[in-house]
């Protein structure tokens, strides 16, 4: 699910940069440093905007400047049972693994409906029912998420394709 | 999916039930109260500031947690029960087995595994142990989720009628190099190799080691017919591809053998899945049977628990010197037979690649063999290494430097073929007509390998089908008929070399045991019997044809029966899985005439000496000729030679270390107590007095250049004084390493003036020294390269005893010292034996070291030579 959440971050700035232009400086740094991470269970997606960027305070020792900055941003956090839409990466007998974003997802065998069965015969191997429904790499599925854990500067997670209206979406 | 609980060991046994908390059918989770149960203890009471305390005995009661969640269907221990020691408790069903578990989740049920609780003595992560997925590390899976899916991938197999073939990718049906020089090439098509490299398909990898490599092209060079071969195995084998590159690495070459993904689909596993940076493990990707399983590698000793399933291949050398580009991380290898197939070995760039081939055998031990691939210190010196290595490749351009190797080359035949006319035998190979190329795409490896792996397929299912049909008959139909490709394969090889005793010759370095050794056992694998000594029932002789070992020799040529062969042969008995014909291998062709053949000694036996100075003499020789030295001597000093052979014959089996057990004793043990020291010793005596007669053995050794095939050979027996033989050629052979080591300092300055001398020149101008005098030295440091022959220092040698010593120094820069000095020690030998042909010889030989005092004085160095090569004509 996304967010818009307001943070807080540290920045420091290199005493080169000091002059009239110091808060753009922060604000594009802060930008690079933390838009795209993982920071414990949410991604943060986009920074919208930053506001009150206190004043800098020279650090003893270094000379390097830190100021404190809030700021608003996007961010999505999984949850256990949530659906989501995700793109098959590798197939192998014990299930598929999916990527959701920056979300790698694991969806084992037991996860899914029964007449699912390996293939591993046809190439690329595949999950299918001999029907309709055939799971490849680059197969675009809904998933719903049944485990989630975090580490630092990661995520995974477990999915199911059991349910209705869950599995293999038609393009 | 119940299972039965046990107590644990930390309860305080012996304990009594007092009470069940649940019922049979109760939900239970884990840290849940289970029951009650009460145990006896002793307890410290009373005052222990005045002194008086005793023992009593408490009873307490405690609970007991459960380490498991699920459904409880049964206790398996009653109230009022007295248990001694830790036993099942319970029978639960639990919800999940966690059997398929993705980066510490469960893959059914989504729980974290990683969480630790107090209740339980094991970890969930445990339950699902073995990594099994090609790319993957990270999912794992429980045993018998791992054997389930093997009996499916072994169902599926069998219906198709298919078995798995793992396929190495370095040097097996690729080889890849990333010397921009073959860029070049394929742009020029003016370049001799333009023909070669044209089909040579490249990639970038964006993850390369180092940043030189992270932009540089990788050339992959497919093995030549490897197309149809991988269409045609892959309708009798599943193929997986198992490689020691990365990841990247492997994908992208896979896509380059295999565009379509129809052969190896994603069934790739890289040293990044691998776990194990030293040693590639079926079980990886089969952890339960690798029963229908066969690999084709390059190298053996990466597999140290599969070998059973393993075809070795020989490695496919197209760049060469190149090698493999991704087994810096693995220790040097220790089983290279040739410098490639047979049909390559005549190439000519031979000589480099045989070098390349010595240098590497003699690499010796790498420290890093054995320990765990997870240390994180030693991937980082390695892919260190790796990187090295990398830019060394790119900046050196071995290739060039070959390439240009071979085109100097092909101008100093030319120039040797007009200096050969000059009368002094010149022992160069044929000198070349054309300008040659340094890749050379002429290997037909895979066309044996297909025979052998549709042999194995065809073998497999008969077997199969028998089994089957009789498994079926008795009512059983399931896996069990399944046969082991492992025990096929060997069946097969053992029967190519069965009958044959093979014995080694300068094949393998000193010391190592042979029975061991990758080669040892490759032979012992192909059904043949291993020798160490040339006895009576052995069949065969491999030596080095490059420097065979004389004593293994020599014994061989006295037995008709011993075939002496190259190890070319050896090569192509384990390609082609057959005995194949040991005429085009055969190695006496050069013994015909030995004073060619032991230029051919003299001079290879320098070429290796430079990069290696352990692969050199045969191991056992000190002890074979201790031994046959010490019976002769009280039986008969004055025998004549045909006698002391037949003796020896008669003798030999019975005292030659040939019958010990095998395996168990290094035939070398015998130089290990050997008394070095008073061997030198001996030898300046022997120097020393035998100073003046020195010369005069040289000039019959000319004289007699063409009977001396016979006399060398019977030089070591026919000495009828046992300690002289031993002491002075052990003694050269510890002299002959001495002046190696100060060889690499005194060549410094001369190996920088030789820098452009190729090989094939010195052989030429080793082989035209001998023409002239054994015993002839430079007079200069430089050598008169202009006019190719040798200037003779007569001055010098004159000198007596002192210039004797400076004469021997400058022989240790003498590239062909070692040969000079064994063959004078013998001839020597021969002399005292002979006493009265002695006598005349120096008679005549004094004479005319006065007539060359005299010349020498007056006449010109050239002339010299000429003179030198007069006095062998007498």
């Amino acid at each position: 699910m996304f967010f818009l959440h307001n943070l807080e971050r540290r920045v420091t700035l290199h005493p080169s940069y000091f002059g009239r232009n110091m808060h753009e400086l922060v604000t594009t740094k802060l930008v690079k440093d933390v838009e795209g991470t993982c920071a414990g269970d949410y991604y943060i997606i986009a920074i919208m905007d930053t506001f009150d960027v206190s004043e800098g305070r020279i650090l003893p020792g270094s000379g390097l400047a830190e100021f404190t900055v809030g700021y608003r941003a996007v961010v999505w956090r999984p949850f256990k049972g949530e659906v989501i839409d995700a793109i098959t990466q590798t197939v192998n007998p014990h299930g598929f693994f999916a990527q959701a974003g920056p979300l790698r997802l694991f969806i084992s065998s037991h996860l899914m409906p029964d007449e699912i069965q390996y293939d591993a015969s046809a190439t690329p191997a595949q999950f299918t029912n001999n029907a309709d429904i055939v799971i490849e790499q680059g197969t675009h599925v809904r998933v719903k998420i049944i485990g989630l854990r975090t580490e630092v500067g990661e995520m995974w997670a477990i999915g199911s394709i059991n349910g209705d209206f869950l599995g293999c979406l038609q393009a | 999916m119940t299972k039965v609980v046990r107590l644990g060991a930390r309860l305080r046994y012996p304990v009594t039930v007092v009470k069940l908390l649940k019922r049979h059918g109760d939900k239970i989770k884990k840290q849940e109260a289970l029951l009650e149960y009460s145990f006896k203890w002793m307890r410290e009471v009373g005052d222990s500031i005045g002194g008086e305390t005793w023992q009593e005995e408490q009873t307490t009661i405690a609970t007991w947690e459960s380490p498991a969640d699920g459904e409880l269907t049964r206790w398996l221990i009653t109230e009022g029960q007295h248990i001694v020691s830790d036993r099942g408790a319970m029978e639960v069903k639990e919800e999940c087995s966690h059997e398929i578990q993705f980066q510490g989740l469960c893959g059914m049920c989504g729980k974290d595994m990683t969480e630790v609780n107090w209740a339980t003595e094991t970890r969930d992560t445990a339950r699902a142990p073995i990594s099994m997925v090609h790319d993957q590390t990270n999912l794992t899976v429980s045993a018998v989720q791992a054997q389930r899916t093997e009996q499916e991938l072994q169902r599926r197999l069998l219906q198709s009628r298919k078995l798995s073939l793992v396929v190495d990718l370095d040097q097996t049906i690729i080889q890849a190099c990333i010397d921009p020089t073959v860029g070049e090439w394929q742009k020029d098509p003016t370049n001799p190799n333009h023909e070669s490299v044209k089909n040579i398909k490249s990639f970038q990898l964006d993850d390369g080691p180092g940043d030189l490599a992270r932009h540089c092209s990788y050339y992959i060079k497919t093995r030549p017919g490897l197309d149809d071969f991988l269409r045609r195995i892959s309708d009798m084998y599943e193929l997986h591809v198992y490689t020691m590159g990365t990841r990247a690495y492997a994908q992208h070459v896979a896509r380059v053998v295999d565009p379509d993904k129809k052969l190896f689909g994603n069934r790739v596993i890289s040293r990044d899945e691998n776990g194990n940076i030293f040693a590639k493990n079926l079980q990886r990707l089969f952890p339960v049977s690798t029963h229908m399983v066969a690999i084709i590698d390059d190298r053996s000793d990466v597999w140290p628990r599969n070998r059973p399933n393993l075809i070795k291949v020989s490695p496919y050398e197209f760049f060469k010197g190149i090698g493999d580009i991704n087994s810096s991380f693995l220790p040097k290898r220790q089983d290279l037979l040739t410098s490639g197939t047979p049909t390559n070995g005549v190439g000519a760039a031979a000589p480099a690649a045989k070098k390349e081939s010595a240098a590497k055998n003699g690499g010796g031990k790498q420290d890093a063999v054995a320990e765990a691939g997870d240390d994180p210190t030693v991937t980082k010196r390695q892919v260190e290494e790796q990187e090295r290595a990398f830019e060394k490749q790119i900046n050196d351009r071995p290739l060039q430097l070959l390439q240009e190797k071979l085109d100097r080359e092909d101008e100093e035949a030319e120039k040797a073929t007009v200096l050969s006319e000059d009368g002094s035998e010149s022992r160069s190979s044929s000198p070349p007509a054309q300008r040659h190329r340094a890749l050379q795409d002429d290997d037909n490896e895979l066309e044996f390998l297909e025979k052998h792996l549709t042999a194995l397929h065809k073998t497999y299912y008969a077997e199969y089908d028998s089994n089957r049909a009789a498994h079926r008959a008795a009512g059983n139909v399931g896996l069990s008929s399944v046969p082991d490709a492992g025990r096929i394969l060997d069946e097969l090889k053992s029967n190519v070399l069965k009958g044959f005793k093979i014995v080694l010759s300068g094949v393998l370095p000193r010391g190592v045991d042979i029975y061991r050794s990758e080669i040892g056992l490759q032979i012992l694998n192909f059904g043949a019997e291993l020798g160490s000594v040339v006895g009576r029932d052995v069949t065969h002789l491999v030596v080095n044809t490059a420097q065979p070992g004389r004593e293994k020799l020599l014994a061989a040529r006295r037995r008709p029966r011993v075939k002496v062969v190259g190890q070319e042969w050896l090569a192509s008995c384990f390609s082609q899985w057959t005995a194949v014909d040991e005429t085009p291998f055969l190695f006496a062709g050069r013994l015909a005439e030995e004073g060619e053949a032991g230029n051919g000694l003299a001079v290879s036996d320098e070429e290796e000496g430079e990069s290696d100075t352990e692969n050199r003499a045969p191991a056992p020789n000190g002890r074979a000729r201790d031994l046959t030295v010490k019976i002769i001597t009280p039986s008969g000093r004055l025998r004549t030679l045909d006698s002391v052979d037949e003796s020896e014959d008669d003798l030999e089996p019975g005292l030659l270390p040939d019958d010990l057990p095998d395996g168990q004793s290094s035939p070398i043990d015998g130089l290990k107590s050997f008394n070095w020291g008073s061997a030198d010793q001996e030898l300046e005596e022997f120097l020393a007095s035998g100073s003046s007669g020195d010369e005069d053995n040289d000039e019959e050794d000319n004289e007699d250049d063409e009977d001396e095939d016979e006399e060398l050979a019977d030089a070591p027996s026919i000495n009828g004084d046992g300690t002289t033989t031993i002491a002075p050629s052990a003694a050269t052979r510890k002299r002959k390493s001495r002046d190696e080591d100060s060889d690499s300092d005194d060549e410094a300055p001369s190996a920088a003036e030789d820098a452009d001398a190729t090989p094939a020149k010195r052989l030429r101008r080793t082989s035209s020294q001998h023409g002239s005098s054994l015993r002839k030295q430079y007079t200069s440091d430089e050598p008169d390269t202009a006019s190719g022959l040798p200037t003779p220092g007569r001055s010098e040698e004159q000198d007596g005893t002192a210039t004797q010593e400076n004469a021997k120094k400058q022989e240790g820069e003498d590239e062909t010292m070692d040969f000079d000095a064994v063959a004078e020690m013998e001839a020597e030998f021969d002399a005292e034996w002979e006493a009265e042909l002695d006598k005349a010889e120096a008679e005549f030989a004094a004479e005319e070291e006065a007539e060359r005092l005299a010349m020498g004085e007056a006449g010109s160095k050239p002339e010299g030579g000429v003179e030198g090569g007069q006095g062998a004509g007498e």
